[in-house]
């Protein structure tokens, strides 16, 4: 008891004693983070003075602004890192490195074209004015905190930030019962893996001392542990947490649901930067930290990897929803993306992260298009049956030809982004010899193909009721001209109303989509610098 | 080890007791029930009408600004004490945090979090037809 008494008296002599040491911070390397906080605040707070909510292209302004900012500092922060060098910042939480700029650059590219779809569609269905863009700017800010995050602390911060405003716009739409639903099993699994993360930290720092990623690694370099269950625990904890956000098997029973009763504008967002933000969180941790530990944690990966792989391509093959079917196309893609991070090593990973990049570009694409058909067929960011996307093609050619082209090249059709991503993932594994990995990556890519092209020939089938009514017609033109002159006839005036009927698709929606396919094609083609970007995005130590 | 044994001995009556009170209880107790001795005791007051269904709750609101200010406190507090040690860079950050902690106040604010009389909805439900008609009739 004498003992507890003295510690409470010399306390506050103790704290008068220790000086506190402030960390230098250089405000410049963390002006995309910041920009894109203040880019939230601003668009709360003028949402909340603002007479009106009706308005929302002012809001859609602050967001376009605040994520060019960021994308572009991004870049010039990769330039530096590219003439100086990589280093860490604020007190060694964060770093400023190829991986982390790289990684920038993506979540601000696809904030981008994830407002300007927002802005075509979500006001619409969402009733609930112009906060959205606050909450994505938030979202997009937490996933590039965990992108630089170089402590565990900072990367469950930045988890938590990107994952609770993401709660938050999963249920935009919240008077649909499907929405809800879904907003209320990724709350719940969400909370759910924090917690499994959280713990998995907890324990890496009672075998290791420390959460800073590199001093992990230095810890594990100098020392052997005799009993390591405690780090094999931690280890562990963290794959799962973070398992659950890139959605891998045996993590991924939420995919499906989520996606399909999120916003479609939502879904592009959640398949893209949050998934980007888990990835970068577990290639950071397992490649860097846990670097020379690799024989206990790469046979995970290698088992998760594989049934990533056929988990997400067989079971999509039977889906009736496209929504469902792309959420599980992206299940398959994050088997992909998991080969690089087996074969850990420097290029391995910069694959991994060139996949990254090139699943968000035709994810957000691919869901953008989603998006539009659906607004088209009446249920704007609602789900999407297959058979309905069928006589797209007839009615609007243009759109059929984008979906089909986004499509193709997420199954990995040559001259696209896709296919590069999946050759260098597969190139990687050859590289490191894991040749049975190679043959089962693209045995998966060549079922995958198959369900990709079921949504591209549904779209250039007829329409249900126009095979009816052709054949009906051609009955007709049997029996007598007159007939046949009326049914055209009344065909036409038909078709003159559906189209007076139909909606137009919104120049924001467009613009977006028109991006991801010139990104998707353009850096397809002219392959070089985003090739050369992603060799560069090596993680620091 | 030793010192602990009170403490187990305690937990082992404990549940013994507890125990043996549910069991004694089941075994001894007179069980004949009247729809009077199973209906929910309420106060001695027999319910008339089941509970209302839905009720207006604007409890969410006031415990989100509630927490607010609280996570603000929670954070000015400790600043406070060490106020000295930490200077301009703690008085700096605490500004920040400060603001960003108002603004989420000023949109709770502008969406009507503090409207309490009966008029102002945060979304209205219906379109105000009965004061359309009603101003009409004035007109």
């Amino acid at each position: 008891m004498s003992g507890l008494v003295q510690v409470i008296n010399s306390a506050p002599a103790l704290m008068a004693s220790v000086a506190i040491h402030f960390p230098s911070v250089q405000y410049g390397d963390l002006v995309p983070e910041l920009a894109l906080l203040v880019g939230a605040l601003v668009a709360m707070v003028s949402s909340a003075l603002a007479r009106t909510k009706d308005i929302s292209f002012p809001y859609t302004g602050i967001g376009i602004v605040t994520v060019v900012l960021a994308g572009v500092w991004s870049y010039h922060l990769s330039t530096i890192v590219a003439s100086s060098g990589p280093k860490a910042i604020v007190a060694g939480a964060m770093a400023v490195d190829g991986f982390s700029t790289f990684l920038m650059v993506l979540i601000a590219v696809s904030l981008l074209l994830v407002i300007l779809l927002a802005e075509a569609f979500i006001y619409e269905v969402g009733s609930r004015g112009p906060d959205f863009v606050a909450l994505l700017l938030l979202s997009g800010s937490g996933a590039m905190f965990m992108a630089s995050a170089e402590d565990l602390l900072v990367l469950f911060v930045g988890l938590e930030i990107l994952s609770i405003a993401l709660y938050v716009l999963v249920a935009y739409c919240a008077q649909v019962t499907l929405s809800r639903e879904a907003a209320f099993k990724y709350f719940i699994l969400g909370g759910f893996s924090s917690a499994i993360l959280l713990y998995g930290i907890a324990l890496t720092y009672g075998a290791t001392g420390t959460t800073n990623i590199g001093q992990i690694a230095l810890f594990l370099s100098q020392n052997t542990l005799t009993s390591n269950g405690v780090l094999l625990g931690g280890m562990a904890l963290i794959i799962v947490g973070l398992g659950f956000k890139i959605a891998a098997v045996p993590f991924q029973l939420w995919t499906p649901d989520v996606y399909q009763g999120a916003p479609t504008t939502v879904t592009g967002y959640m398949a893209s930067v949050a998934k980007a933000g888990g990835f970068a969180g577990l290639l950071r941790v397992l490649y860097v930290s846990f670097q020379t530990v690799r024989i206990d944690w790469r046979p995970v990966i290698l088992v998760m990897c594989v049934l990533t792989l056929f988990t997400g391509s067989i079971l999509a093959l039977v889906q009736r929803d496209v929504k469902r079917l792309l959420a599980y196309s992206s299940i398959n893609h994050a088997g992909f993306i998991l080969i690089g991070l087996y074969v850990a090593t420097q290029s391995s990973l910069g694959d991994s992260l060139y996949y990254v990049f090139a699943y968000s570009i035709m994810a957000i694409g691919s869901f953008g298009c989603v998006s539009i058909i659906g607004h088209l067929k009446g249920s704007t960011e609602g789900p999407l049956d297959i058979d309905s996307l069928r006589g797209l093609a007839r009615e609007h050619p243009r759109l059929a030809v984008v979906f089909a082209i986004l499509l193709v090249a997420q199954s990995g059709a040559p001259f696209t982004i896709g296919f590069l991503a999946k050759f260098s993932v597969v190139s990687a594994a050859a590289l490191g010899q894991h040749y049975e990995l190679a043959v089962l990556a693209m045995l998966s890519a060549v079922i995958a193909v198959y369900f990709y092209l079921r949504v591209v020939f549904a779209m250039y089938r007829p329409p249900l009721t126009a095979d009816t009514e052709g054949e009906s017609g051609l009955t007709l033109t049997d029996d007598s001209g007159d007939v046949m002159i009326e049914e055209d006839g009344a065909l036409d005036q038909g078709d003159l109303l559906t189209v007076t009927r139909s909606r137009t698709i919104p120049v924001a929606a467009s613009l977006s989509v028109g991006l991801a396919l010139a990104m998707t094609i353009g850096f397809g083609i002219v392959a070089n610098p985003l090739i050369s970007f992603a060799s560069s995005a090596i993680p620091l130590h | 080890m030793s010192q602990y044994l009170p403490i187990v001995v305690m937990a082992i009556l404990a549940s013994i007791f507890a125990a043996g009170s549910f069991i004694a209880s089941g075994i001894f107790a007179p069980k004949r029930p009247t729809a009077a001795k199973s209906a929910p005791y309420e106060c001695g007051i027999v319910p008339r009408r089941g509970p209302a269904q839905r009720f207006p709750v604007r409890f969410y609101l006031v415990a989100m600004i509630f927490i607010i200010f609280d996570i603000e406190i929670v954070f000015l507090y400790p600043w406070a004490v060490a106020f000295h040690q930490l200077s301009t860079f703690g008085f700096v950050e605490v500004l920040v945090f400060a603001v960003a902690v108002f603004s989420s106040f000023v949109y709770l604010v502008g969406n009507g979090a503090l409207d309490w009389g009966p008029k102002k909805r945060l979304q209205p439900l219906v379109e105000d037809e009965t004061e359309s008609i009603s101003s009409e009739l004035v007109a």
